[in-house]
């Protein structure tokens, strides 16, 4: 079931009763799918960063030293919270995107979530609008062509053409060329007669 | 986590109901009336000669948020295939025409009869695909499982087959179609003033693909399971 975007969010923190009970306010707090994944060791963080996907990180500083986030951080873009335990110096939290402390309230936990949440959504939609090309490329796939043969037509290779109905799929989230021909019609890129 | 709530057989029917009213569609499908009164699951059941053991399974299946598949199943196959070929009776015959008489209507007050066509085309391509699927299962895999409950083993084949091929297609072609049917209707049909009947056929389309994702999750977690069991045990006498 892909109803809509999945947040996965890993937790990486020895105590079992604290994880969990991180797991269930987030759970009750935040709206959306979310995924959670539990690590327990600096091996798994590792191996979990290599294997999943991550994008939020809530990590307890005093276990695992700033070297190996910073580490994690150059391969991928996710977001990193520092879960604070106890009374620690401030300066510990300086390298992260956020803290939440044990004694965090309901709406500041909300708040941090959901700056990231809007930040990331930012981002895609000023991508969102079809380029002049894809909008050729649209009418040519509806029409039936190949790949191929919507390469010579557009003085492109297959292998650009492939790119940009990789970006048409995403930007305008329909996949069959059949949701294609209606997208076309809708927005008057083509004839009905056109469409094959 | 908040352990999730298992029913049992001494569970009233109509306490289940109203707990959670997607069960309704599990009553139907075993071909249980309403108007049960007072009386437990296992009354029920009993009553309607379906073994309490697979109807809680599916219940329980469906009631849960996460479904797993299951090791063992300790189900009546007889029981659990009546209930899957009353599915698909229920998707080709009753579901989607329903919603196809529905979006027919909510499209009419559009002025362009090409768009109207064009989404209706698009929907008649995806129950055919969806009908042909199903044919095939009742067809192909129901038969041999029911020949397999006779006892009547085939050497050449296994359930781990229609697995395999099952999973391909639903992951990739149906529900790709259905989400691309949404897309249109929700980012990009034209609508000029609120439609409330194509707001509700689109509630409709959801609680569709719902449905056929969790039974498809049934075929795959609870299904193919049990007849490897069975197969298993028939190979081996």
């Amino acid at each position: 079931m892909s109803e809509s975007k999945i947040l996965y969010i890993a937790i990486a923190e020895s105590s079992t009763i604290i994880r969990k009970g991180v797991i269930a306010t987030l759970k009750q707090l935040l709206d959306g799918s979310k995924q959670f994944i539990e690590i327990t060791s600096t091996e798994q963080l590792t191996e979990s960063f290599r294997h999943k996907q991550i994008d939020v990180l809530i990590i307890n500083p005093l276990l695992y030293n700033t070297i190996e986030h910073s580490k994690l951080k150059a391969n991928s873009s996710f977001k990193c919270i520092a879960l604070q335990t106890s009374i620690a110096d401030k300066n510990l939290f300086n390298s992260y995107d956020g803290v939440i402390s044990l004694y965090e309230n309901d709406q500041e936990i909300v708040r941090l979530f959901n700056s990231f949440i809007e930040h990331k959504n930012e981002e895609e939609d000023s991508e969102e609008v079809l380029s002049q090309r894809e909008k050729e490329i649209i009418v040519c796939i509806v029409k039936g062509m190949t790949n191929k043969e919507i390469a010579d037509k557009l003085f492109i290779s297959v292998h650009t053409v492939i790119t940009h109905r990789r970006n048409i799929t995403r930007k305008l989230e329909i996949h069959s060329t059949a949701g294609l021909t209606i997208y076309a019609i809708i927005n008057k890129l083509i004839d009905i007669n056109d469409a094959n | 986590m908040i352990k999730q709530h298992i029913y049992r057989d001494s569970d009233k029917m109509s306490d289940l109901i109203c707990c959670n009213y997607s069960l309704l569609q599990v009553l139907s499908r075993f071909g249980i009336p309403m108007g049960f009164g007072n009386k437990t699951v296992k009354e029920v059941c009993n009553e309607q000669q379906i073994d309490p053991k697979t109807f809680l399974c599916v219940v329980n299946f469906i009631a849960s948020d996460e479904p797993t598949k299951m090791e063992h199943p300790e189900i009546k196959l007889n029981d659990l295939l009546l209930y899957l070929q009353q599915a698909h009776i229920y998707f080709i015959d009753f579901n989607l025409p329903t919603i196809r008489k529905k979006l027919v209507d909510a499209l009419e007050l559009s002025p362009d009869r090409t768009i109207t066509t064009s989404i209706l085309k698009f929907f008649d391509d995806y129950a055919a695909e969806v009908r042909r699927h199903m044919e095939y299962e009742n067809k192909n895999i129901f038969q041999y499982i029911g020949e397999l409950i006779q006892g009547n083993v085939q050497e050449n084949y296994s359930i781990i087959e229609f697995e395999k091929m099952h999973k391909a297609i639903d992951d990739k072609h149906v529900e790709a179609k259905l989400s691309d049917l949404k897309n249109i209707i929700i980012k990009y049909y034209p609508s000029q003033q609120v439609n409330y009947l194509l707001n509700s056929v689109l509630a409709d389309i959801f609680s569709s693909e719902r449905e056929l994702a969790l039974h498809c999750y049934i075929e795959d977690y609870i299904l193919v399971p049990a007849v490897l069991d069975l197969e298993k045990k028939l190979k081996k006498s």
